[in-house]
């Protein structure tokens, strides 16, 4: 009788190379066993990397600090492979045995690789603000999405189409969250992202005024430090309402709205509107799910077999973590990654515990 | 022409109409021909199309009022205040609030209800916040008294 030595466990398998799946590669790593990870895109890093998040919310750390570290590590260690512009397009057998198939977008080649356990992290999409058409994305350039305007505060380069700065920016808050005609559920880190934005735009320009439309602010735990600060020490607006409409006039943009504060309509122009678009599962989610044969809930997200123990998928050795159980924040994001690790690391330490013949 | 009793006696639910948005000319003649009375009425839009924030700048450069920008509309202050309970009309918090964005429709119809405040402190003690509210609605009513 002996124990299995990691040798003979396969690799486990990460899908997703957000900050979720990075971490849950990264811890995986470091406790020995190999991982295989693979991600969609042609890059690591998930959402903050390929939207070009220049500050984290809540304490606007540059974001190189904390995706930095975990990408190096995890491209640097010998134990991940790494397999890039890829997806899983199924797979057999169960904890300690599967056969999962993988496919590489780019040349259409198709892979047979062992694995041990698997981690879905697949994250998040951004809610597509054309699909609301109130607010005239897509058809005005110089309305964008929070998505967009970190790519542009990144590059320390914020400027209307014509190429003027913009004075005066309203932020609208839940493009595609609390709202039966989209999406029922709260994105939960838009409300911070925002304010985060606000804060770093009156650093790039000073004389701008920064209003806030919203419906209530969801600064949840210590998020709320930076919605006190925008108004204490940056002077941003709140109005509290909705908007209804947006209309160009000339290079200007009619904002359209209700304050229900004043029991009052208003109608004020602006030279910039930003939208707090929402998250929502995505399309690629919604392919691993059915890859795996993953069950969702009624938005779509994967539904963990407890609401609340969220890397338990239901199938015996396929964990969860990240957005793509529900809407969440980076730090929690990292934290179910290592959770899902740690999952992993139980099962297949029950394995390794296990008689060989 | 009829004796008139009340500014736009012949609007329908005249209740939901301020005074300040009816414009009713004494005497209107177009084309030689007499269109007073309710011919020449007319009603201005109640929709807010701008802010101004002068005021605001003169409360915040006081010494009472440099606090104003923390208030987050939680209402604590018009709660615990005797003279809201008395007249609705007199809102701390809707003050700060239609100085704060400088909502100029609205401080024309309720800023100079800021002199109604009795300076008693008891918004400034429930304020979760430090606004101190007693002191903004001194501040403001500083500045709209010299507001030019
Ligand atoms: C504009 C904006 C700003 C934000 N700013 C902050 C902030 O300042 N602080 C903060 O804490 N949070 C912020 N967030 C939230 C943050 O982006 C998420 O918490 C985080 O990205 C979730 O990590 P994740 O790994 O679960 O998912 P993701 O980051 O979405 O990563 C998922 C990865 O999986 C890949 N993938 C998807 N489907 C498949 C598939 N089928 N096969 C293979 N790979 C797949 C994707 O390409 C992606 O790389 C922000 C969100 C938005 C919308
Ligand atoms: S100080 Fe003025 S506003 Fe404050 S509670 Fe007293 S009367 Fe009301
Ligand atoms: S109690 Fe303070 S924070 Fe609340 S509305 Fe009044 S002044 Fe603003």
């Amino acid at each position: 009788m002996r124990r299995r030595d990691m040798s003979e466990i396969h690799p486990v398998l990460v899908i997703g190379g957000g900050p979720a799946g990075l971490k849950a590669s990264a811890d995986l790593a470091e406790l020995g066993y190999d991982v295989v990870l693979v991600e969609k895109l042609g890059q690591l890093g998930g959402a903050p990397i390929r939207w070009g998040y220049k500050t984290l919310a809540p304490e606007l750390r540059p974001t190189e600090e904390v995706m930095g570290p975990l990408i190096e590590y995890v491209e640097g260690n010998g134990n991940v492979r790494v397999m890039k512009n890829s997806v899983v397009e199924g797979a057999t057998g169960g904890l300690g045995d599967f056969t999962v198939t993988v496919r590489n977008l780019m040349n259409g080649a198709t892979e047979s690789l062992k694995a041990s356990a698997i981690i879905v992290a697949t994250g998040f999409e951004h809610f597509d603000a054309k699909v609301d058409p109130r607010y005239g994305y897509g058809r005005n350039p110089d309305v964008i999405g929070i998505h967009e305007l970190e790519g542009m505060l990144k590059e320390g380069r914020v400027v209307k189409r014509n190429g003027d700065p913009p004075k005066r920016i309203a932020f609208i808050f839940c493009v595609g969250s609390r709202d039966k005609s989209t999406n029922l559920w709260c994105c939960t880190v838009c409300c911070g992202v925002s304010i985060k934005q606000a804060i770093e735009l009156k650093h790039l320009l000073k004389d701008a005024d920064i209003y806030m439309i919203y419906m209530d602010i969801r600064t949840f735990g210590l998020w709320e430090k930076l919605y006190w600060k925008s108004m204490e020490e940056y002077g941003i607006n709140y109005i509290r309402g909705r908007v209804g409409e947006i209309y160009a006039i000339g290079d200007k943009l009619l904002v359209k709205g209700e304050d229900t504060l004043v029991r009052g309509p208003f109608e004020v122009l602006f030279d910039m509107v930003v939208l707090a678009v929402g998250m929502e599962p995505g399309s690629g989610t919604a392919q691993v799910a059915r890859a795996l044969n993953l069950k969702v809930n009624e938005f779509g997200f994967l539904e963990p077999r407890h609401p609340n123990i969220h890397h338990d998928s239901g199938r015996d050795g396929i964990y969860l973590a990240g957005a793509c159980v529900a809407p969440m924040s980076v730090e929690e994001a990292l934290a179910e990654g290592s959770a899902a690790a740690m999952q992993v690391a139980k099962a297949l330490r029950r394995l390794q515990r296990a008689v060989v013949k | 022409m009829s004796q008139r009793k009340k500014k736009g006696e012949f609007i329908v639910e005249r209740n939901y109409v301020d005074d300040q948005r009816i414009i009713e000319p004494e005497k209107l003649e177009i084309g030689g021909v007499d269109m007073s009375g309710r011919w020449g009425l007319l009603v201005l839009p109640r929709t807010i199309e701008d802010f101004d924030h002068s005021l605001h700048a003169m409360v915040k450069n006081h010494p009472r009022g440099r606090n104003i920008d923390r208030c987050w509309q939680c209402g604590n202050c018009t709660a615990a205040c005797p003279v809201a309970e008395e007249n609705p009309l007199f809102n701390p918090r809707y003050l700060i609030y239609i100085i704060k964005l400088g909502y100029k429709l609205e401080i024309e119809k309720f800023g100079n209800y800021v002199y109604f405040c009795g300076s008693c402190g008891r918004c400034s003690e429930v304020c979760p916040k430090d606004v101190d509210p007693s002191g903004v609605m001194e501040a403001i009513g500083t500045a709209l008294r010299r507001k030019p």
